[in-house]
């Protein structure tokens, strides 16, 4: 003990033998801290933390100074799970004792393991989390949480404490005595823990002058922890045992009644849309089939047209190139021509342009071919006249009529000029027995040859048939 | 009967590590020693003012 005047040591006496300061009270004070500490230190033993902790607490107020006291005090709140508290008595303890002082030793072991320091934390966390999901009325929040805490710290009074609260306030009687039985291996007299303790115990052996209230219904529920998962299951509802056959009938019946569900519901509707795609496709096709058509049709009357066309160029092309053609035809006057140049044959000559005459209409020929044609006919024309004007006399002379009149005919056609042969044709006509063609060669006569001795006798001849 | 309500108020949140030191800084530490010294200088002050 020092003088808390000049702090040197004191003696037995009342006053410091160094300053002479009055040190009665002073060392009655250090005397009382002392006898504290060493009842705190007594109730610390025989675990009566809360004890222990009240009569440390009296001590430090009487002297703050009291180290032993301090550190004991934080020991006292460690075992009570109450480290922060804890850790603030060692920290204050080193701070007035910096040396040769177990508290920093306290100290070190707790901030060297960061992980336990974490942890720790953790915890308070927690606890607090519950102590407001106990006020929020969530109550079985609460009560996971502070299991979660008591996992971590198993000797955190507090939150046995609230937890054996919600188990009381929810009638779970047992496992609140359970909780409380835990608080009381830590600390003994914890009023608190006491008051409870009593509660839960009047509640489980009733007694026969109380008349117990009645109890809640409230179905018991089987809670145990899972990893990190609370599963919490009723105990009095036990699943019906299912027989075999019971489970095989509700199957069928499951079954029946899902074919029934699938047989008139979903499947008109999904007839009825296989329905409607298959008409939506019937009439596209349909309206393609219709272009179609009409194209085909289109077509066709090209085609038919495209087909007359190439008739009507093979005609023309048959007329100009084939047998009896144009090309042939203008080929044929061509060679006539060039025979009679060459040969001055009348004969051949004329009969190439008989042939001429029969296979080709004159009048649709060329300018220069009807010119050529005509220049021919006038070039061998008299000479051809003459020839079968003679032929025919002959002919007539000797009766042949009908020879006569081919070869006179010829000849007028040869030359129109020759009356005498035209006047002769009529008369082969009128002794053939023709006498319509008579008069009508003798008209002709009259008509190209008047005032002529042949115009003369063709009108006698044609008043000898009776024709005016 | 224990009322929960009332029961719950005396539960307080406990301080976490981070609020330890403000909690260390807040401690009043004035003991019964101090309170004596304080009243002993006190007197003495008083005394000799009075002499």
């Amino acid at each position: 003990m020092f003088c808390y005047n000049c702090g040197c040591h004191l003696s037995e006496h009342d006053f410091c033998t160094a300053c002479g300061a009055d040190v009665s009270l002073y060392k009655r004070i250090m005397y009382v801290s002392n006898l504290y500490y060493n009842e705190g230190l007594e109730k610390a033993g025989v675990r009566d933390l809360t004890g222990a902790v009240t009569s440390l607490r009296q001590s430090l107020k009487f002297n703050k100074n009291n180290i032993d006291a301090r550190n004991l005090l934080g020991l006292v709140y460690f075992e009570m799970g109450e480290v922060v508290a804890a850790l603030s008595e060692w920290v204050i303890s080193k701070n007035l004792k910096a040396e040769k002082n177990i508290a920093d030793d306290y100290i070190n072991r707790l901030q060297s393991n960061s992980s336990r320091l974490d942890s720790i934390n953790q915890t308070i966390k927690k606890y607090n989390q519950a102590l407001v999901y106990c006020m929020q009325d969530s109550r079985d929040l609460a009560v996971i949480q502070l299991k979660k805490v008591l996992s971590l710290n198993p000797r955190f009074i507090r939150a046995h404490q609230l937890l054996a609260l919600l188990y009381m306030d929810s009638e779970e009687w047992e496992r609140a005595e359970r909780e409380l039985h835990k608080c009381m291996d830590i600390d003994r007299n914890n009023t608190q823990t006491l008051r409870y303790l009593k509660e839960v115990e009047l509640m489980l052996v009733p007694d026969e002058n109380v008349r117990q209230p009645a109890k809640r219904k409230k179905e018991e529920t089987i809670r145990y922890q899972s990893d990190n998962e609370v599963i919490i299951q009723p105990v009095n509802v036990k699943e019906p045992r299912r027989g075999g056959a019971s489970t095989l009938l509700n199957l069928g019946l499951g079954l029946v009644i899902g074919l029934a569900v699938t047989y008139f519901l979903l499947v008109p509707a999904a007839e009825s849309n296989a329905q409607l795609k298959a008409q939506e496709s019937a009439d596209r096709i349909i309206d393609q089939l219709d272009a179609k058509t009409v194209r085909v049709q289109e077509l066709e009357t090209q085609v038919t047209n495209l087909n007359g066309q190439i008739q009507d160029l093979n005609q023309r092309l048959e007329d100009i190139v084939g047998e009896d053609g144009t090309l042939e035809t203008i080929d044929g006057l061509l060679l006539a021509a060039s025979s009679y140049l060459e040969t001055q044959d009348l004969e051949a000559t004329a009969a190439s342009l008989e042939n001429i005459a029969q296979s080709v209409n004159l009048e649709d020929t060329s300018e220069g071919f009807q010119s050529l044609y005509h220049m021919m006919l006038t070039a061998i024309g008299p000479d051809l006249s003459k020839k079968y004007a003679e032929e025919g006399s002959g002919a007539y002379r000797e009766g042949d009529y009908t020879k006569a009149i081919e070869l006179l005919d010829k000849a007028v056609y040869y030359d129109a000029a020759n009356g005498d042969a035209l006047f002769q044709l009529g008369r082969a006509y009128d002794r053939n027995g023709d006498a319509a063609k008579a008069v009508e060669v003798y008209n002709k006569v009259i008509e190209l040859f008047p005032d002529t001795a042949n115009a003369r006798n063709a009108q006698s001849y044609k008043n000898s048939l009776g024709a005016e | 009967m224990i009322n929960f309500e009332e029961e719950l108020k005396k539960f307080h949140p406990s301080l976490e590590v981070e609020d330890a030191e403000e909690a260390i800084y807040n401690q009043d530490l004035t003991d019964m020693a101090d309170l004596l010294v304080k009243m002993i200088k006190e007197s003495d002050e008083k005394s000799n003012e009075v002499s």
